[in-house]
């Protein structure tokens, strides 16, 4: 048969096809050429006229290649080899971007792997992120917000700043400063909408009339407040938000004009705020205002607008155009003396208003200033810091993973490299393209983060909200977090990408296509850098695990601690009885016939009332004495105080730990009568009995009570107990009987019930019992252990979080030590196969292939041990009852990365001891 | 065009085309390799017509052809354009004729 393909090649030559190309023509017209010289000879004609006839189909030398080229040209464009040069570097982007998309296409289940550490990484940054965005770097949504400065003022004696100032103080800077072009003030408050029973609070602020127009917030609807609403004995107005408006009235117009009701006073809605604004506290929301003179309305004759010793105000200024905060420091500093002098509180002892005198106003701007007032700030500035660099460690670890998945890859992918840098690639453009293939991993794995982030944030707000506290916070993605999501997704792309662009480049191209050893040797090199990478991985990896077991045991320990009473079981019912106008000789008489309701219901096992609730937040302390038994010096005589009943120590479950409890018989009447815990009496009576011993209770404080001019005779010493928060030291306690006072009995107290069943089902019986004593009692129910809990928000927010960041990154390191594992087998299977056929035991090879694992994880756990005894100290602060260097939590992380380690290198390694021989060296 | 209606009905390869166009025409008609071939590749790359190697039973590879969809489109109005053409033809001949 005539070799028809070397003619047609011959005659295709000077076209300069691809190789394929060019063949798949030859083949097609040799197929022509040999089936007519078939037929040819089927009639009956020589081979040699056949053949003569059939190469005449092609008609000369040059015909088939002149007519093939026009169409040839333009149909098979040169095959682009990628990684060659060609001199435009924008050129090549898309392409490379294409190729990348294509690579990860072809392993899907490394790029879904990849995908998922990265979205989970890159999620839980950005939403850690724009927590620390909304809460730590934002401005104010005010018209220029950095104009904006707060005025506060600092005692003479102390290098601490006052935090609030009274309504005397704001109305002498109200009317005489001269160093911003405007100035506001207001206060924060709860209102109650119902009038008696229930209470349904939401939270306002009180605001001086030029609140709005100093920051510049315009109206949604209607009109805000202006400095006409705010004058003394005014009749009150309220401007709403627009999420409260929203909200309760559906964005009606008909709100305008309508009153609201808060605390049992109407005031009528005059307009609603714009959208954009949320109030001057970062993560307080805010739903209605009032002005500052409507204080007097709801309060009475217990005003504070008056009142030279109430707190209450914080104030802001406008600087005027020009002028800087240095300049309006050192303005207000000047009119100081004369604008306290004004105001100096008259009952206070002449040294303290000589101290008053001496008062300056410091101006305070930048992260302080423009952001508003930050209680959140302070409270969650050290967590959120932590937490950032615990997921930044997450991301760290998904990077390293991803880094080895790569580098595995990329060692399968040597052949590839070393036929393109052959055809003329450089390695400068492999590197390249091999990083376009990280970076545009690491872009689609930020835009599943930001999914991720935008649901993780707004649960962990949800997750710091307590019931006293709620949080607010506008979790816009801004430009700050949207750059910052990019960033790190530009970072972590070449981060992961870097090492197996350098390494896989660097491929001898000759050996690398002649597979076989060269690939094991290349396999091997790969195989130690991966090595090193799980090390890294196991090393932050047991940082986060010690971490998390640090704050889960603080958390664990600050849940199970003895607070001196038992918090399960317990209802409290906080109640105002500011409402229904009760005079102070009757209070305790009305308090009385509520208690007596309350236990009267089934269920209830017994009840008692306080002024302080434990871990309320609210505080009453003063300083204590005992005649003849001085303290030593340095120690603070401050002691807390609270008044309660009969039944309270029973109810709280508090042990007494000598002499009596209250009895019906501690009266009016009878000698004043106190219970001091332990800390108190050993405070003063060191191992002696403090029984029938007498206190003094110093004066001063805004409960007066007639005991407290008297020695009060010591009855009963009660276990130390958790006053306002569980994590807390224990504090000296005193205990007064309700029963004798006499005076400024407190509007606002707490009932306790002990319940036999859960509190929560209780909650109707015991609203009727107390409306049935004074239906405009207001009241809010709540159990102790969820005040327990609020209490520690912040440790618990610390534990889950760590809990579960600490869990991700022990998977991701699985992930990364399985699959690295599962490579190394793979690439010792020849070595394997041999061995099994030279008589080894298969006990010996899993010991080869596990001592591999081994050697990694101890280097790792001993690096992660030395950087987490380094890094934990920097949480000391937020430990609780354990040390940085807590043995037990060590020893259970390196436990817990061991199990896991070794279970994800068990599995590749048991592949290896079932690896058959024969097919290992047929493999070859 | 020619090719465009031999390949409507099924898919063939190059010589059993060039064979039909042959035997239809009575010989009047004949393409060689050498301009055949660049025809069909110059079609392919119209999208008017796709090749695929096809391997029958006991039989060699061959490139079998057929119309896309496109293809078909502009068969028709290549049909139509033809049909008024020699009816276009037609009208004046007889008109001498006659």
């Amino acid at each position: 048969m005539p070799e028809w393909k070397s003619e047609i090649l011959r005659r295709l030559a000077s076209l300069n096809l691809a190789p394929a190309r060019e063949v798949e023509i030859a083949d097609e017209l040799a197929q022509h050429l040999e089936d007519r010289y078939q037929e040819l000879l089927s009639r009956g004609e020589t081979p040699e006229s056949a053949e003569r006839a059939a190469l005449d189909e092609l008609r000369g030398e040059d015909l088939l290649a002149r007519s093939l080229r026009p169409v040839e040209r333009s149909f098979y464009r040169e095959p682009i080899a990628p990684g060659r040069a060609t001199g435009n570097f924008f050129s090549d982007v898309p392409q490379d971007i294409r190729y990348a998309f294509r690579i990860l296409r072809k392993t899907p289940v490394i790029t879904a792997i990849a995908l998922l550490s990265l979205a989970l990484g890159v999620g839980a940054n950005t939403a850690i992120f724009s927590l620390i965005d909304a809460v730590m770097l934002r401005m104010l949504p005010v018209q220029n917000p950095e104009q904006l400065a707060l005025i506060k003022f600092r005692s003479p004696a102390s290098a601490h700043l006052r935090q609030s100032a009274t309504n005397p103080i704001w109305e002498q800077v109200r009317d005489h400063q001269d160093a911003f072009s405007g100035v506001f003030a207001w206060s924060p408050e709860t209102f109650d909408l119902a009038h008696g029973g229930e209470v349904n609070n939401i939270h306002g602020i009180y605001a001086s009339g030029s609140y709005f127009t100093t920051l510049g917030v315009r109206p949604a609807t209607g009109r805000l407040m202006a400095a006409s609403d705010d004058v003394r004995n005014c009749a009150g107005v309220a401007v709403l938000s627009y999420g409260f408006w929203q909200e309760r009235y559906a964005g009606a117009q008909s709100a305008i004009g309508s009153t609201i009701r808060l605390n049992g006073h109407s005031f009528p809605i005059v307009g609603v705020a714009e959208g954009s604004f949320f109030g001057t506290e970062i993560g307080v929301p805010l739903d209605v205002a009032i002005p500052i003179c409507a204080e007097g309305i709801l309060d009475g004759k217990n005003s504070m607008l008056d009142d030279r010793s109430s707190w209450w105000l914080e104030m802001m200024g406008r600087l005027k155009t020009g002028m800087t905060v240095e300049q309006a420091d050192a303005r207000m500093k000047v009119i100081s003396p004369q604008l306290f002098g004004a105001v100096v509180p008259q009952d206070w002892p002449a040294k303290y208003q000589d101290v008053f005198r001496k008062y300056t106003f410091a101006i305070l701007n930048g992260d302080t200033g423009t952001g508003g007032i930050y209680g959140l700030r302070e409270q969650y500035t050290r967590p959120l810091e932590i937490l950032m660099f615990v997921v930044g460690l997450v991301l760290l670890i998904a990077c390293a993973n991803i880094a080895s998945l790569l580098l595995a890859r990329s060692a399968a992918r040597q052949k590839e490299i070393a036929v393109r840098l052959s055809l003329g690639a450089s390695r400068g453009r492999l590197i390249r393209q091999v990083l376009t293939e990280s970076v545009v991993l690491s872009s689609a794995g930020a835009i599943l983060g930001i999914l991720v982030a935008r649901w993780g944030s707004s649960l962990m707000v949800r997750y710091v909200s307590t019931q006293q506290s709620q949080v607010f916070l506008d979790l816009q993605m801004d430009g700050r977090v949207l750059g910052f999501t990019i960033g790190i997704a530009v970072l972590c792309g070449l981060l992961f990408g870097i090492l197996p662009a350098l390494r896989g480049t660097r491929v001898d191209a000759m050996s690398a296509m002649k597979e076989g050893q060269a690939q094991a040797a290349g396999g091997r090199s790969h195989s130690s850098a991966v090595r090193w990478i799980v090390g890294v991985q196991v090393a932050l990896s047991l940082v986060l695990l010690i971490g998390t077991g640090l704050f889960i045991s603080t958390f664990a320990n600050l849940m199970t601690l003895d607070a001196g009473f038992d918090p399960n079981n317990v209802l409290m019912a906080e109640t105002n009885i500011h409402n229904a106008q009760i005079p102070d000789a009757a209070r305790a008489s009305l308090y009385g016939q509520m208690l007596a309701k309350l236990q009267a219901i089934p269920g209830v096992v017994s009840a008692s009332q306080c002024w302080v609730t434990p871990l309320s937040g609210r505080q009453w302390d003063n300083s204590v004495t005992v005649p003849g038994r001085p303290l030593p010096a340095g120690v603070e005589p401050d002691t807390f105080l609270n008044w309660v009943t009969e039944g309270y120590f029973e109810t709280m479950r508090t042990p007494l730990l000598e002499g009596r409890t209250f009895e019906a018989r501690d009266s009016a009447t009878s000698m004043p009568v106190v219970i001091v815990n332990q800390l108190l009496a050993r405070r003063y009576f060191g191992s002696q009995s403090p029984i029938g011993e007498h206190l003094l209770v110093g004066s001063g404080g805004t409960l007066t009570l007639r005991m407290l001019r008297q020695p009060m005779e010591i009855i009963g010493v009660v276990q130390n107990s958790k006053y306002s928060s569980l994590d807390e030291d224990f504090m000296p306690e005193a205990y007064f009987p309700l029963s004798q006072i006499q005076q400024n009995v407190a509007e606002n107290t707490a009932f306790e019930i002990r319940t036999a069943m859960t509190p929560g089902a209780l909650i109707p019986a015991l609203r009727d019992a107390m409306g049935s004593v004074n239906n405009l009692a207001s009241l809010q129910f709540t159990t102790l252990r969820q005040e327990a809990g609020d209490t520690v928000a912040q440790e618990h927010l610390l534990a889950v979080l760590s809990g579960f960041f600490g869990g991700l990154a022990l998977l991701l390191t699985a992930i990364g030590l399985y699959g690295v594992m599962a490579y190394v087998v793979t690439l010792r299977t020849h070595e394997i196969g041999i061995r099994l056929a030279l008589g080894a035991q298969r006990s010996s090879i899993l010991l080869l292939v596990m001592r591999d694992a081994a050697i990694v994880l101890v280097v790792g756990i001993a690096a992660g041990l030395l950087g987490s005894i380094w890094i934990t100290r920097l949480v000391k602060g937020l430990l609780f009852g354990l040390t940085p260097n807590d043995p037990v939590t060590m020893g259970l992380a390196i436990a817990a990365m061991a199990t896991v380690a070794l279970a994800a290198t068990y599995i590749p390694a048991q592949r290896a001891i079932r690896v058959d021989p024969m097919i290992a060296l047929r493999y070859e | 065009m020619l090719i465009l209606s031999l390949i409507e009905a099924r898919p063939r390869h190059g010589y059993e085309i060039s064979k039909l166009i042959e035997q239809r025409s009575g010989g009047a008609v004949r393409f060689h390799v050498a301009s055949l071939y660049p025809l069909l590749y110059r079609l392919e790359r119209r999208g008017w017509i796709q090749g695929r190697w096809v391997e029958k039973n006991g039989q060699r590879r061959r490139r079998y052809y057929r119309l896309t969809r496109h293809g078909r489109r502009v068969l028709a109005a290549q049909l139509r354009g033809w049909r008024e053409f020699v009816a276009g033809i037609n009208r004046i001949t007889e008109v001498e004729n006659a």
